[in-house]
Parts: structure tokens; C-alpha cells; sequence
């Protein structure tokens, strides 16, 4: 294997002589899976951190929101929510949440800050897919071991509402697409490494601004005209309160529903495109240091 | 004994002023860090002013009193970064790097050399900043009129705040001469310290006892603030003794610490 900082090396990789099928091509991204699930499970204590951290954090937005619907007539208050379903809303968020925690943008931004992309690029393989699929076992180890447990912590403490079967199916399907597009929003944010050297700032108003639009805080039905619709317009609707409308019921029909699932699928579409882009263009520019 | 208090005295103002110069060095750094700093408190007063469109209050708490709640929260939190943002490095990767030595064999103590290696961390900077602007337009807003003593008591409270979140980061980083590195129980312990931002009268009982007695973040800015607002002083009598205490723990801790403290070898 030789210089990875040169062009020639990498156009090489890219233009892979056969195009495989599919299948295979997909089993070529699973040991980055296995192994990523091997990494985690050695830092097992993480995972009680992180639901300390979660439950911490799911703790204020649920008591703040229900000392605001403690009087609320049992019809339902603003926004239509009675206390159990805000809580609810509020709940599954946070569970949301740990499920969109991927650190996609910690890892990509490091390892552009610290010039490791380089040796990834030579091997052959898409580097944001190997990223997609290395962090599909911490999805998932994240929603077992923290997810479950402050879901069952809250539900022993508060009153929540049961959801319909059918609102269940069709609350996993876009919860499913919501994780993939907490991955695109993180894999851009993690590529501001290849602009800023301070990603921290970055991260840290990417985290604010997400969790806000996306009505992890304050359910969109709550918000003003003007700020709703702008948080509407937003990808990151789809990541919390998309599923969350779907999970609760509160959406007309069939036709209500099928909105809720094109619009994230439209988004996941647009910011792969926005991201492939992107990343091909970064790639020309990037310069790596060292030998 | 004077001597040597004076010695570190003139030592903070001289590397107080290193730190200074580095904000000056790395101006992007310091605008980005300020900017999202700017940003999630703006978002965090929009939460509350979405809240208070749908009541006019929660558990007896108005608007503008937890913006001023709000507010104060971010000033003892603020005095502790500037000073002791430090100890997150020790947490996260002194032990486990054999790095920490160097604290050991300078010549003032160990816990004032760690901490004089970053002083006036912007972060600091900016919530002090936003805490007082918050806290005087509120306070402005609800027309508060402090006495003579409260206006006294004010700073002391803030100080007394700023050192039980140093002595909860001081206990949760020292666990990492035990387990070679404590962030994740720092991070978790740092986001507990968020509930302090709100009215506990809104938490369920037991979390209220937690955050009282266990991780005592009451006393940074719920008590001090009941006593601002309202002038009842039966809550913030305890504030000096439990500093006393959190501080008594945390340094103990970090004195076993440091004795059990095993440089990684090579």
C-alpha cells in the first residue's frame, strides 16, 4: 500500500475495475459493523453514563411540561396534548435521541482533524458508508441497554399513554428512517472538519439547534405560527417529531401519515445527494500532513 | 504560610494573564466557542418563553422569575469554568496518559498547579455574561428591589455556587486516579447540574431530595434565588455549610487520590 495523500492512489480506489452486486458489496461493510459492536463493549460502563445522562436530561423537559398540563382539562390542553400524551411525546424523544447519539460527527470530524481519513481512503471501500455501517451497532446497543431502561424508569414513575398497534408499525418505519437521517446530519457536521479546526463550537450548535427544530423540547403543535413553519421546512422534523406525530395518532388518515413518511425519505434522499456532493468536493481539497 | 498564600496569589494573577493572551491567539476558536455558547442559552430562554405562552405559571413561578432563575444559574456556573475547566483533562486523559506527574513535581500544590494550567476558559466568559444580563432584565422586569444585605449576600452567593459545582467536578474527575478516566460520570454529573436551570418545585419528590442532598445543585441557584426573590432566608442559611461540606468531600477525595495516584510506566 503505498502514499495515500496522492491523487493518483486515490482516483485508483474510486474506479473500482468490477462493479460488484450489491450483495456483496454490502458484506464487504460488515466487519466494520462487528468490530464497531466489539469497540463499544469494551467501554460497557458508557452505557450507564449515558442513561444517567438521558434520563437526567429526558427528567427536565417531561416535569417541566407537566407541571404546565397539571391542569389541563382531561379533553386536552394546548396543542391538543392531555398530560399523558406530552409525556409521552416528550419521553420518546429523549429515547429518540439516544438513538440518533451515532458519534458520526465526533469520529468523521477527528479523523479529518488528525489526518486518519487518509488511511481510510485507501482501502476499498466508500468511507461515509463504512461510517453508516459502524454506527449501526451503536444505534442499536444504545437503544437495548439505554433506550429500554429510561423508558421502563419513566413509565414506572408517570402515567403515558398507549399507542395503537398500527401507530406502532408505522412509528418504527420512521423511526428507522429518522436514524438514518441523524446520520446524514451528523456525517455533515463531522465534515466541517475539512473547513474549521474548532468543530466543538460546531457540534455543540448543531446538538442546540437540532434538538430544538426537530421538537425535542417543545412539540411543533406548540410552537407559533411563523416558528413552526419554519421548523416544518426543516430535515430535522423528521427526526423527532415525524415519528412522534405517527406514535401518538395525531395525524388525518392515511393521507396524513404518507406526509409524514415523504418527507423524511425526501429529506434522506436530498441530504445524501448534499453529502455525497459535498464530500467528493472536500476530498479535492483535502491535504493530509506527515508520513 | 502567608508566604506561600501570596506566592499563589501573584502565580493566578501571572498565568491568569497567559490565559488571557491565548483568547487573544486564537480569536475563530474563542467566537465559536462564545457563539454556540450564545446560541443554546437563546434556545434554552425560548423553551421557557414557549412554556409560559400556554400558562401563566408553573408551580407558583412566573415568567420572569425563572428567567431570572435562568440566569443566575449560568453565574456560579460560570465563575467555575473560568477557573476550573481543567479538571475535565484530568478526567479525561491525564491519568490514562501517565501526564499527570507534571502536576506533582512543580513546586505549589498539585491541585493549584492543575488547575493554573487553563485559567479563563472563554465558555466562562460568555455564561457570566448572559447570567447577568438575564438576571438584571428580569430582575428589572419583576421590579426587585434588593435590601442593603442582599446586595451584600449576592456575590457570596455566587461564590458559595461556583464552589459546590467545582467540588462535584473535582470529586467525579479524582475517581479518575482510581479508573483511569472519569468522563463519562463527569458528563452525566454535568448534565445533572441542568436541572439547576429550573424551579425544583417542578421535579418529582425524589429527584428533589437527589439534587438537595446528594448532588447538592439546589444550592447553586434555586436556594440563593428563593432568597433573592422572596427574602425567606430559611434555606439559604444552610448554603455556607454544605460548600463547606461539598468541599470537604471533594478535597479529601482528591487527597486519596492523589496518594493512590500509579504513573503508567515507559
Amino acid at each position: 500500500m503505498n502514499g495515500p495523500r496522492t491523487g493518483g492512489a486515490l482516483r485508483r480506489v474510486r474506479e473500482h475495475p468490477t462493479p460488484l452486486p450489491p450483495a456483496a458489496r454490502a458484506r464487504r461493510y460488515l466487519p466494520f459493523a462487528t468490530g464497531g459492536l466489539q469497540s463499544l463493549l469494551q467501554y460497557r460502563s458508557t452505557f450507564v453514563t449515558t442513561g444517567i445522562t438521558a434520563a437526567a436530561g429526558a427528567a427536565i423537559t417531561v416535569f417541566l411540561w407537566r407541571a404546565v398540563y397539571a391542569d389541563a382539562p382531561p379533553g386536552g390542553g394546548p396543542g391538543g396534548f392531555t398530560s399523558e400524551s406530552i409525556t409521552t411525546y416528550l419521553l420518546v424523544a429523549q429515547v429518540l435521541q439516544i438513538l440518533h447519539a451515532n458519534r458520526v460527527d465526533d469520529e468523521v470530524a477527528a479523523e479529518v482533524y488528525r489526518g486518519d481519513v487518509a488511511v481510510m481512503l485507501v482501502r476499498p471501500v466508500s468511507y461515509p458508508v463504512m461510517r453508516f455501517f459502524a454506527c449501526l451497532p451503536v444505534v442499536a446497543a444504545n437503544a437495548v441497554l439505554v433506550g429500554v431502561p429510561v423508558l421502563v424508569l419513566f413509565a414506572l414513575l408517570v402515567p403515558l399513554t398507549t399507542p395503537r398497534p398500527v401507530d406502532v408499525v408505522l412509528f418504527a418505519v420512521s423511526t428507522a428512517l429518522s436514524v438514518l437521517l441523524a446520520f446524514l446530519v451528523n456525517l455533515l457536521t463531522g465534515m466541517t472538519g475539512f473547513v474549521t479546526t474548532n468543530t466543538w463550537g460546531v457540534r455543540m450548535v448543531k446538538q442546540s439547534v437540532v434538538a430544538f427544530f426537530a421538537g425535542q423540547l417543545v412539540p411543533l403543535a406548540l410552537m407559533p405560527g411563523p416558528l413552526s413553519a419554519l421548523a416544518s421546512a426543516l430535515p430535522f422534523r423528521g427526526m423527532v417529531d415525524g415519528p412522534l406525530t405517527l406514535l401518538l395518532g395525531r395525524y388525518d388518515g392515511v393521507a396524513g401519515a404518507v406526509d409524514v413518511l415523504a418527507r423524511q425519505i425526501g429529506w434522506a434522499a436530498g441530504l445524501t445527494l448534499l453529502a455525497g456532493v459535498l464530500w467528493r468536493a472536500s476530498l479535492s481539497r483535502l491535504e493530509v500532513l506527515g508520513g | 504560610m502567608t508566604g506561600t498564600v501570596w506566592r499563589h496569589v501573584r502565580l493566578a494573577f501571572f498565568l491568569g494573564g497567559v490565559g488571557l493572551h491565548r483568547l487573544s491567539v486564537y480569536r475563530v476558536d474563542f467566537l465559536l466557542g462564545a457563539g454556540a455558547f450564545l446560541v443554546r442559552v437563546g434556545l434554552q430562554t425560548a423553551v421557557v418563553g414557549l412554556v409560559f405562552r400556554q400558562v401563566p405559571a408553573v408551580d407558583g413561578w412566573t415568567y420572569h422569575e425563572v428567567l431570572f432563575l435562568l440566569g443566575f444559574s449560568l453565574l456560579p456556573r460560570g465563575l467555575d469554568h473560568l477557573f476550573t475547566d481543567q479538571l475535565w483533562e484530568l478526567g479525561r486523559k491525564l491519568v490514562q496518559r501517565g501526564e499527570f506527574y507534571r502536576c506533582l513535581i512543580r513546586p505549589v500544590n498539585p491541585l493549584f498547579s492543575l488547575l493554573s494550567e487553563r485559567f479563563f476558559h472563554p465558555d466562562g466568559l460568555g455564561e457570566l455574561a448572559v447570567g447577568a444580563v438575564l438576571v438584571g432584565w428580569s430582575g428589572s422586569e419583576l421590579g426587585l428591589r434588593l435590601t442593603p444585605v442582599q446586595w451584600l449576600a449576592a456575590p457570596f452567593l455566587v461564590l458559595c455556587g461556583a464552589l459546590i459545582h467545582t467540588s462535584v467536578k473535582l470529586l467525579f474527575a479524582s475517581l479518575s486516579f482510581w479508573t483511569v478516566t472519569s468522563l463519562p460520570s463527569m458528563y452525566a454529573a454535568s448534565q445533572v447540574s441542568e436541572f439547576a436551570a429550573y424551579p425544583l418545585d417542578i421535579y418529582h419528590p425524589s429527584l428533589r431530595a437527589v439534587l438537595t442532598w446528594v448532588l447538592p445543585f439546589a444550592f447553586t441557584s434555586y436556594v440563593p434565588c428563593g432568597y433573592l426573590l422572596t427574602g425567606a432566608t430559611g434555606r439559604v442559611i444552610w448554603l455556607p455549610l454544605v460548600t463547606a461540606a461539598a468541599v470537604a468531600v471533594a478535597l479529601a477525595v482528591w487527597r486519596r487520590g492523589i496518594n493512590a495516584y500509579e504513573m503508567t510506566g515507559s
